[in-house]
């Protein structure tokens, strides 16, 4: 039982890039914080599993390419910085600004406790935008980053018959890690429009700022062009099976096709993490450039919440790097607000910082969010929780209902266990297309704590501890 | 351009005001459903689901018998509304339990049910009282702790999301006219007859008959018309758990089952103003006073807690009232939307056709709480 | 889907369904199954519909299986361990677990 009331100076959540770095660097300076991971080690996604590669198979660190490596040196700063790392926690709430003080909601090994810290940064990363389409929820069919994660945590390499589908830089690069493991996917189902001029002319603004990313880029993309039987044009996809996945159906240039196989991987980009900040009550806009729901950030990382600051992919999808020097950045604002109460904002941007930027305005417009996707057909399961149809949601819109919460209330539509993480978006698309409005517009869910499940028994046994205490 | 004049406008879309336009269309009237955007403060999604009629009305023996007839009539309602609308409801009229965790929680509620039972005189007010082991046949899985439960046939429940759903439906399949995303700000009597309603100098619908149903938004709007509406936020907070198979065949006042198998927790109050966040003490009041009714239901997760604004009067009654000034206007609130569906749509569409609050009712009327009445009386 | 695991430095037994299996240590509950063939992890409370990991970084809530003694839990958030006994969640809680059952409606 706790009976001091677990008090730290910051509390970064996610370890990641953006969380590491920023935990390392307040860490350095003599400042105590406390990381909470969901994972069972630190490196979030994109290094996931980096310390036991190094350690258990380091013959596949070259395998998984120079941008996995990155994550070595990262880790090794933060084991040594002195910032306390707590593995297999999850955050299911932030007190909102109602409540008379900060404090995270953490489960840990099946017990629920309140942690209170002067200032939280977030940094929960990114997840992969939804891409519902006929069949989506068979077994068999899985995200890119989902298969990538077996690659990198478990060394699970798909059969031979994989097909993957979609767009998006990741996905170029998981055929290119396949590739080095010996693995030709059956075929690459491209859902990418040919490449504007507007965003030929960005590619060679971000070749000059960032030429070692933009060669590694194209070398994916060659990779996938030349080795793998990789169709474009790819619309109306279907995956079809009895209990599990056995093929998959799409057209191109007004035809149909099928192929056998027994795992599809889809890929669409990825979007912000934003169910923690959105929990927490900090403003959220709609970003056009990335079409997604992203935080109201302020210098590095401050919020619409003083005590609460966001970095990396949740804050804005921008990259690794990007992530890092925002956990750079952010120390300083934290820094200033844990001395004076307020928020500072570090305005100057490194030039590093300029041209990840110009990196990702390429990215954005050259691999835009595939149409099929963000506007599915009638049939096409949206919600997979409560398996809710976009024909049914297109319905009470139609009838009048004005936004997603209603629609929610209506239809069930994100009230299953994701908590609309896989139908939210998709929902405001859809609505705001039915409605004829803005996506901005029609909002968003509003999302409510515990942002993560918690049993009826946690939530009862967890100790209160009061700040008069 | 002067818009079509609507026999009846209502402001606000919760379920008390969906009620009274779905009655409205089905009496034949043309009738507008004024309601506001996604965010607007919804007191309806913090509805519990009770059809409820055991304990309330202490203090106001008329309260007691509204609630009766309501939960009375709710078959019949239900029954219509899914005929129109082609909609299960999940309505059961099963009886429900109130669940006294102590002796002397029981005590109180026990002494709560004698006192109206003395008030319903002739009329008669059944209750059971279950504890023990026949307690546990009919709610299996009732903590060993718990002092017992009081049985009333007359209670049910329903899904009032469904609920407020297939009557907006209703209410547009039988012509009304549902008109989201107007915060009505202004109503401007006419000089001939009737009222225009305004956002922000534009206007909106124009009626002949209005009833201002707005919940929390009332308060303003019916100052424009004379009326005074002593209304204020109370919180409730709920909290819903996963899909379980498993069956609570009777709603309880602190747990019910829906028909998807999610439990739904609730009953707090707290006056916190205008606030809709949840809060961490409050939950966990909920989850520990449900944990010793059932519990089993520890290993349940949480799926949603949300919080949500009731209307409550100085008395906790419903005030139905109808401005002097104004004739053909109403104002109407209360915090049981989801019992007195059934009458809404009958007996207060009525007075609404008629133009007045019949005498019986005006007991209901604001004028209760006015201080230099009860002075006179003193 | 996934090419079966034939050997491991450091294996983990645990079973599913009753059926024995091996994996490796540190490998979460979903690449375990997933490495061993198994194709179908839930059926959903609503349809009855087959389900399998789906995001593993836990936002998908697909991956549900039954271990005993924790009850049901994200097989891509939890680690495998020795002799772990993991089963089906065909609905997410049984009645053993709650103990609430249908009583005789009147």
């Amino acid at each position: 039982m706790i009976t001091q009331r677990p008090m730290c100076d910051v509390a970064v959540i996610g370890a990641g890039p953006a969380g590491l770095t920023a935990a390392s660097e307040l860490a350095e300076s003599g400042r105590d914080v406390v990381v909470l991971d969901e994972q069972g080690a630190p490196g979030g996604q994109i290094y996931k599993g980096v310390e036991k590669v190094v350690a258990d198979r380091p013959q596949d660190i070259g395998l998984l390419g120079k941008e996995y490596v990155a994550g070595k040196a990262l880790t090794r700063r933060f084991r040594q910085s002195g910032a306390q790392y707590h593995p297999g926690v999850s955050v299911w709430q932030i007190t909102s600004d109602q409540e008379p003080e900060l404090a995270l909601g953490l489960l840990q090994n099946g017990s629920a406790q309140m942690l209170h810290p002067k200032h939280v940064i977030l940094a929960t990363g990114a997840m992969e935008r939804p891409t519902p389409f006929k069949g989506w929820t068979l077994p068999g069919v899985m995200t890119v980053g989902a298969a990538q994660t077996l690659l990198k945590s478990s060394r699970l390499l798909p059969e031979d018959d994989v097909v993957l589908v979609g767009t998006g830089p990741l996905l170029y690069l998981y055929a290119a890690q396949l590739a080095s493991f010996g693995i030709r996917p059956q075929a690459i189902l491209d859902t990418r429009p040919s490449m504007s001029w507007r965003a030929a002319r960005l590619g060679l603004s971000a070749l000059t700022a960032c030429p070692k990313t933009m060669l590694a880029g194209m070398k994916w993309l060659w990779n996938a062009r030349v080795r793998v039987n990789m169709v474009r044009g790819v619309h109306s996809l279907k995956a079809q099976g009895e209990d599990h996945l056995s093929s998959v159906s799409y057209e191109t240039r007004g035809r149909r096709h099928e192929l056998s196989t027994s795992l599809l991987l889809t890929h669409d980009g990825v979007i912000p993490n934003t169910w923690l900040s959105m929990s927490a009550g900090i403003r959220h806009h709609f970003d056009s450039a990335q079409s997604c729901w992203v935080p109201d950030i302020h210098g590095a990382g401050s919020t619409s919440r003083d005590c609460i600051s966001i970095i990396g992919d949740g804050a804005r999808i921008g990259g690794a790097a990007v992530a890092a020097l925002q956990g750079e950045r952010v120390a300083y604002e934290v820094e200033a607000y844990l001395r004076t109460q307020h928020r500072a904002m570090v305005t100057t941007e490194s030039r590093a910082l300029r041209r990840q930027r110009q990196l990702r305005r390429f990215l954005d417009c050259a691999f835009p969010p595939t149409a099929d996707f963000q506007l599915p057909a009638d049939e096409t399961i949206v919600c997979r929780c409560e398996e809710v149809s976009a024909g049914e949601i297109r319905q009470v819109a139609a009838r009048g209902c004005m936004g997603p919460n209603q629609g929610k209330a209506f239809t069930r539509c994100g009230m299953g266990p994701c908590m609309g993480r896989k139908c939210a978006l998709t929902v405001s698309q859809v609505m705001a297309d039915a409605r004829g409005v803005s996506v901005g517009e029609i909002g968003h869910y509003r999302i409510r704590s515990p942002i993560r499940p918690i049993t009826v028994g946690q939530l009862a046994d967890m100790a209160l501890v009061s700040g008069e205490d | 351009m002067t818009k079509k004049c609507f026999d009846v406008a209502v402001i606000g879309g919760g379920l008390l005001g969906s009620s009274l336009a779905y009655g409205f269309s089905q009496a034949g009237l043309s009738a507008a459903l004024i309601d506001e955007g996604d965010n607007a403060i919804r007191t309806a999604r913090g509805n519990f689901g009770l059809v409820w009629v055991q304990g309330k009305g202490e203090g106001m023996r008329e309260y007691a018998r509204w609630s009766r007839k309501s939960a009375d009539g709710w078959s019949n309602f239900s029954d219509q509304l899914s005929e129109v609308t082609g909609q299960d409801l999940g309505y059961h009229q099963s009886g429900g339990f109130n669940i006294s965790l102590d002796e002397a929680e029981l005590e109180e509620y026990l002494r709560v049910l004698e006192s109206l039972k003395a008030d319903a005189g002739e009329e008669g007010y059944e209750y059971e009282l279950v504890q023990g082991r026949t307690l546990a046949k009919y709610l299996p899985g009732i903590g060993e702790g718990v002092a017992g439960a009081t049985y009333c046939p007359h209670d049910g429940h329903v899904n009032p999301l469904y609920l407020l759903r297939a009557l907006q439906e209703g209410f547009s399949k039988l012509g009304g006219c549902y008109m989201p995303l107007s915060s009505i700000d202004q109503i401007q009597p006419l000089q001939s007859s009737g009222f225009e309603l305004l956002v922000e100098g534009r206007q909106v619908a124009s009626c002949e008959r209005l009833v201002i149903a707005a919940g929390h938004g009332s308060v303003g709007l019916g100052q424009q018309v004379g009326i005074s509406i002593p209304i204020y936020p109370e919180q409730g907070q709920i909290i819903v758990t996963e899909r379980s198979t498993d069956q609570l065949a009777y709603p309880t006042n602190m747990i019910r089952q829906t028909d998807e198998g999610t439990f739904m927790l609730g009953a707090s109050a707290r006056d916190v103003g205008f606030n809709s966040e949840t809060t961490t003490d409050t939950l966990q009041d909920i989850v520990r006073r449900c944990a010793s009714a059932f519990p089993n239901l520890r290993n349940l997760r949480i799926q949603r807690n949300w919080a949500a604004l009731r209307i409550m009067t100085p008395d906790g009654f419903p005030v139905y009232s109808q401005s002097e000034e104004f004739p053909g206007v109403f104002a109407f609130s209360c915090h049981s939307g989801v019992t007195l569906a059934a009458v809404h749509v009958e007996d207060v569409c009525r007075w609404v056709v008629d133009g007045r609050i019949p005498i019986d009712y005006r007991c209901f009327g604001p004028e209760r709480f006015d201080v230099s009445t009860a002075n006179a009386f003193d | 889907m996934f090419r079966l695991r034939t050997h491991s430095t450091d294996p983990v037994t645990f079973s599913f369904e009753g059926r024995r299996l091996t994996a490796s240590r540190g490998d979460t509950i979903a690449a375990a199954l997933l490495g061993s063939g198994v194709f179908i992890f839930r059926n959903s409370p609503v349809s009855s519909s087959p389900r399998a990991p789906f995001c593993m970084i836990g936002n998908c809530y697909e991956c549900f299986v039954r271990v005993e003694a924790m009850g049901v839990v994200q097989a891509c958030l939890t680690e495998i361990t020795e002799g772990m006994k993991i089963s089906k969640v065909s609905n997410l809680i049984d009645e053993s677990e709650t103990g609430i059952k249908e009583s005789s409606k009147r």
